[in-house]
């Protein structure tokens, strides 16, 4: 298994190496949106002095943090496995003795976001000098507490894209789909602000989704903003949505293979 | 005349190719609508939180957001599905047919691919260009309406100028997928209003790549900020840019040289 896994990460580094042009815009597109939120809060704070407890330093440490979590936490899965089901191309990689999504696609994953990251560093660097955060509130265990659930976070959000690219199975196109599920990640994962400025009624239903696990969680423990409950608390939840998503993943895909009928072959 | 025929020819074409897929046209407007339904919570969240963005209010942003939608209706309707039909054709030389016809060729690229839904967004934004400016207040004169819709369409005709520049380039290098990703990568800076970001920020969307210049810019004019000599730069620099970019258009068709024979 060891040996499998190391050659498709061969293969899959290669792949992704080849394409380190659309890789760099990939970045730059996906590095616009904190940039603009965290302009947009930096100015409110700035004129108001601080926006519902928030400061400017709050925020730009927020969205700076948010940079590295979401990187580490995203996938690619829906980009690159969906039109699989859709011209039948998946055929090849089903007769083969290994998961298709579990080892194949995970491994390709993992290889496109440490190109990612190692374009993110420089770029995070230059943004730096740029805001000048204060990271004074950042504690080692923070930090170290951070990688463990962000490990978690990775794979409960992979789960759950894989489940929904592998909607393709049955409506054949999943776009529109993963949209939506796009939106949901948006309004609930603490994406677009830091939660506690998200309208109550969003707060609420926050506490019932695996979202915030995504990026809210992981960067308020490396900014130290938990308390010990909090900290358990989102451990506790984020083993119990790896749980969920595990057991969600596999039943969409057992039903949704046998009804795979390979397309174009 | 004949421009007008073929455009209603274009659009007839497209109507067929969408009703094809009307599944599809039907949960495209659903999401659009969902969309819309998260700007304006975000921008409720905002304005919850503070009484101005940079010195604009509430009313400001929704017309903002109008302008914004324009713009990017713009890049969804036409720009992206002739680009991916334009780099296809250079790759397979089926750029050919498209030269051979007797028609101006960037006419021709710009508009055989139109998302046709997507018109319905034209008229959202349009509604919401409406209630922004009335909820903004009673200060707009029917002279800054009107430099508002004057410059939204200079704006709009740079950035089409930048799109045609940006595909031209893919006549000299052939393999150039990535020419409209960095247009697309910023346009969601033209959500808000320039003057709240950095000045390096606002200095790549304002000269760089000028998303700005067709979204905060038309906003100022419509808060009265803009003096008439600057009107005049913006109206000169969009002809300039429209008139650059045909140019190198027209030095790209020469570069062409055919793929396949």
């Amino acid at each position: 298994m060891f040996l499998i896994i190391k050659r498709l990460w061969q293969v899959n580094w290669a792949e992704q190496w080849q394409y380190r042009a659309n890789l760099i815009m990939y970045l730059l597109y996906w590095l616009v949106s904190p940039i603009i939120y965290l302009a947009v809060w930096t100015s409110i704070a700035k004129v108001k002095g601080d926006v519902n407890g928030f400061t400017v330093n709050d925020f730009t440490t927020y969205y700076m943090v948010l940079l590295i979590c979401d990187q580490i936490t995203s996938n690619i899965i829906i980009h690159t496995f969906a039109y699989k089901i859709q011209d039948g191309s998946l055929s090849g990689e089903l007769i083969r003795p290994i998961h298709p999504m579990l080892t194949n696609a995970l491994v390709n994953n993992v290889a496109f976001k440490m190109l990612t990251i190692m374009g993110l560093v420089p770029v995070w660097f230059i943004l730096f000098f740029l805001f000048k955060p204060d990271f004074s509130s950042v504690t080692l265990a923070g930090v170290l507490l951070s990688i463990p659930a962000m490990v978690l976070a990775f794979f409960t959000g992979f789960l759950l894209s894989a489940a929904i690219t592998s909607l393709a199975f049955w409506t054949t196109r999943v776009y529109s789909i993963h949209e939506f599920y796009f939106a949901l990640i948006l309004l609930f994962s603490g994406q677009f602000v830091p939660l506690t400025l998200m309208p109550q009624v969003i707060q609420n239903i926050t506490q019932y989704l695996p979202f915030q696990l995504l990026i809210y969680y992981p960067v308020q423990l490396i900014l130290g903003k938990l308390s010990a409950e909090q900290i358990t608390q989102g451990y506790v939840m984020s083993f119990v949505w790896f749980g969920i998503s595990l057991l969600f993943f596999n039943w969409v895909w057992r039903n949704g293979v046998k009804r795979y009928s390979a397309v174009g072959a | 005349m004949h421009t007008l025929k073929l455009l209603s020819a274009f659009f007839k074409v497209n109507v067929q190719m969408a009703l094809a897929y009307r599944a599809d046209t039907v949960v495209n407007i659903l999401l659009n609508l969902m969309w819309l339904g998260w700007e304006l919570l975000s921008l409720s969240i905002i304005f919850n939180n503070t009484e101005t963005l940079g010195g604009w209010g509430i009313g400001e942003l929704i017309a903002l957001l109008g302008v914004f939608r324009l713009v990017n209706t713009m890049m969804i309707a036409l720009i992206w599905p002739n680009t991916e039909k334009f780099n296809q054709s250079i790759r397979d030389g089926s750029m050919d047919y498209t030269i051979l016809q007797p028609v101006n060729s960037m006419f021709l690229v710009t508009f055989s691919r139109i998302t046709v839904w997507r018109i319905w967004d034209l008229i959202l934004a349009t509604v919401l260009i409406v209630v922004g400016v009335n909820m903004s207040g009673g200060t707009t004169t029917a002279l800054h309406i009107l430099t508002f819709i004057l410059l939204a369409i200079t704006g709009t005709l740079i950035i089409y100028s930048l799109w045609i520049v940006l595909i031209a380039l893919t006549f000299w290098f052939t393999k150039f997928d990535n020419n409209v990703t960095i247009l697309q990568a910023l346009m969601d800076a033209g959500r808000y209003p320039a003057t709240v970001y950095p000045v390096w920020l606002r200095v790549i969307v304002t000269f760089i790549i000028p998303i700005a210049v067709a979204t905060t810019i038309p906003l100022q004019a419509l808060r009265g900020e803009l003096a008439s000599g600057q009107i005049l730069m913006f109206v000169a620099i969009s002809v300039a840019s429209f008139w650059v970019a045909s140019k190198i258009w027209k030095a790209g068709l020469r570069q062409y040289s055919g793929a396949s024979s």
